[in-house]
């Protein structure tokens, strides 16, 4: 099938969109279909190299790795290699010294910054700045103001970014 | 004026479209998406099902794609609220999505969980601040794969870290007409952000809109990086403000966007290049009260008008010229008084 757009490459991608009701197929050649910004929205998450990950793999490594498999998927370490695709979160501990090298290439840093996942338990935003606001006041009280402005900086930092610096 | 049109709000919406917040999330105890069976699949996605219809804030409806016709799924897609990958191949794949679908959660897409938030204009804050509190909530019921060291795990190790990509959609007319815009491109992916056309690539993006994105997820908080994402897209708005201003100066540019209005309303067959790019001054004049029409509207002109999509509306392939054709009929009826 040819491209609808150049009317000339062969389309490889074929979609289906609805206009006013009506479904109907689109097909068009890759090129085509970046230039017209198809999937745009979606595509590049990360850096979006996600097949030159794997390139960089094995590049970023010559010793023989050949064989070495993740116990928690079963993934080996040669597909991630081929595919640029983690199996399970397990892959990450269990390759970590081969990925590192690759990490700080891409990110330029291999150390996380950034919000953790809240465990069974903990308190949600509302009632941890509840409970501030009570602290704060009882600071206020005493006239202890270093506390205060310590603690009124932490509810500003929870109700304006999820509370995560 | 153009601003109390799109969607009712809209802030900076003269030069910023729209802002979107997207974060992967995987579960700990089950192998990333493609390493998994259908029937795992579906285990994960009744799980963050049922996780997610624990909150209180938010009330999701729920999609299994498998059971949509090939129609709602193709509308999810054309609405931006599933990625074109994630409606082609529908096994196991599910949706959770709010009813103003400004939030919607695609579930075994590239990573068991991918959150979407979407907002009219520049609002980087409200997009994360919805996107972290439902992360949070969601984080609290399931066990997220998450390293100290390496932050959330992704199946893509290129998106591991804060897994978080925000993006601000620019209209730069005015950059783009003062060769400005290719400086920056390189300029801005030396600070960890990208700056691609949102329809088309690089410099030759088609009606001078882009998609500023931050690229890098490891090593730098969400907060800096939305920080920095905020700073640069204000920072590119202000120099597409004074750009517009220097444009402005000279009266060939009224002059072309009064053309430009008068191609897309008498044009009897126009492509796809040149409507985007008539569309782009009639957008600037539109924003500067020149033109009497909102950007909502212009803004689905754009998506609506593109080669594919103007081939779609009716049941049969159409040639260029029938489809130039075709095109014309529909922006002269847009347009109409």
């Amino acid at each position: 099938m040819i491209c609808q757009n150049c009317n000339k490459n062969e389309a490889n991608m074929h979609m289906k969109r609805i206009i006013n009701g009506r479904a109907a197929e689109v097909h068009l050649c890759s090129d085509c279909a970046r230039s017209l910004g198809y999937g745009e929205a979606f595509s590049g998450f990360g850096l979006g190299l996600g097949e030159l990950f794997g390139e960089l793999l094995g590049k970023s490594d010559g010793s023989a790795v050949t064989g070495a498999q993740c116990p928690g998927c079963g993934k080996l370490f040669d597909e991630i290699v081929s595919d640029g695709k983690m199996g399970c979160a397990e892959c990450y501990g269990v390759f970590y010294d081969k990925l590192l090298p690759s990490l700080r290439r891409i990110h330029g840093k291999a150390t996380y910054i950034g919000s953790k996942p809240v465990k069974n338990g903990e308190i949600s935003d509302g009632e941890r700045v509840e409970q501030l606001k009570k602290q704060l006041s009882a600071a206020i009280e005493e006239q202890n103001f270093e506390l205060a402005a310590q603690i009124r900086d932490e509810i500003i930092a929870i109700s304006t970014m999820g509370g995560d610096a | 004026m153009c601003a109390k049109w799109y969607l009712g709000t809209g802030a900076q919406n003269d030069v910023v479209i729209n802002t979107s917040i997207h974060l992967a999330r995987n579960i700990r105890t089950y192998p990333f998406p493609a390493r998994l069976s259908l029937p795992e699949k579906l285990k994960v996605n009744a799980v963050i099902k049922n996780a997610a219809d624990t909150m209180d804030e938010y009330s999701f409806n729920h999609y299994e794609m498998k059971t949509l016709s090939q129609s709602e799924v193709v509308s999810l897609a054309e609405r931006h609220l599933v990625s074109p990958e994630f409606a082609s191949s529908r096994d196991g794949r599910a949706l959770l999505l709010t009813e103003d679908e400004a939030v919607s959660i695609m579930l075994n897409e590239e990573d068991h969980i991918r959150l979407q938030v979407m907002y009219a204009g520049f609002a980087l804050d409200d997009a994360y601040r919805t996107a972290r509190s439902i992360d949070r909530e969601l984080s609290g019921k399931l066990d997220f794969a998450f390293d100290d060291k390496l932050g959330y795990l992704t199946q893509d190790p290129t998106a591991l870290g804060t897994g978080m990509k925000a993006s601000v959609v620019l209209h730069l007319p005015a950059l783009v007409s003062t060769s400005q815009i290719t400086k920056l491109i390189t300029t801005v992916s030396k600070l960890g952000l990208s700056l691609r056309g949102s329809y088309g690539e690089g410099a030759a993006a088609k009606g001078d809109m882009f998609r500023l994105s931050n690229t890098i997820t490891l090593g730098i908080s969400e907060k800096a990086a939305i920080e920095n994402l905020k700073s640069i897209a204000l920072q590119i708005a202000a120099q597409e403000r004074t750009a517009r201003e220097e444009l402005f100066k000279a009266p060939v540019t009224e002059d072309r966007i009064y053309r430009a209005y008068g191609v897309l309303k008498y044009a009897r067959l126009i492509d796809t290049n040149e409507f985007m790019e008539l569309m782009s001054l009639v957008r600037l004049g539109a924003v500067k009260g020149i033109i009497n029409m909102d950007c909502a509207q212009i803004e689905a002109l754009m998506i609506h008008m593109q080669p594919a999509t103007i081939s779609l509306s009716v049941d049969r392939p159409l040639d260029r010229i029938e489809r130039d054709k075709l095109r014309a009929m529909m922006v002269r009826r847009a347009l109409k008084d």
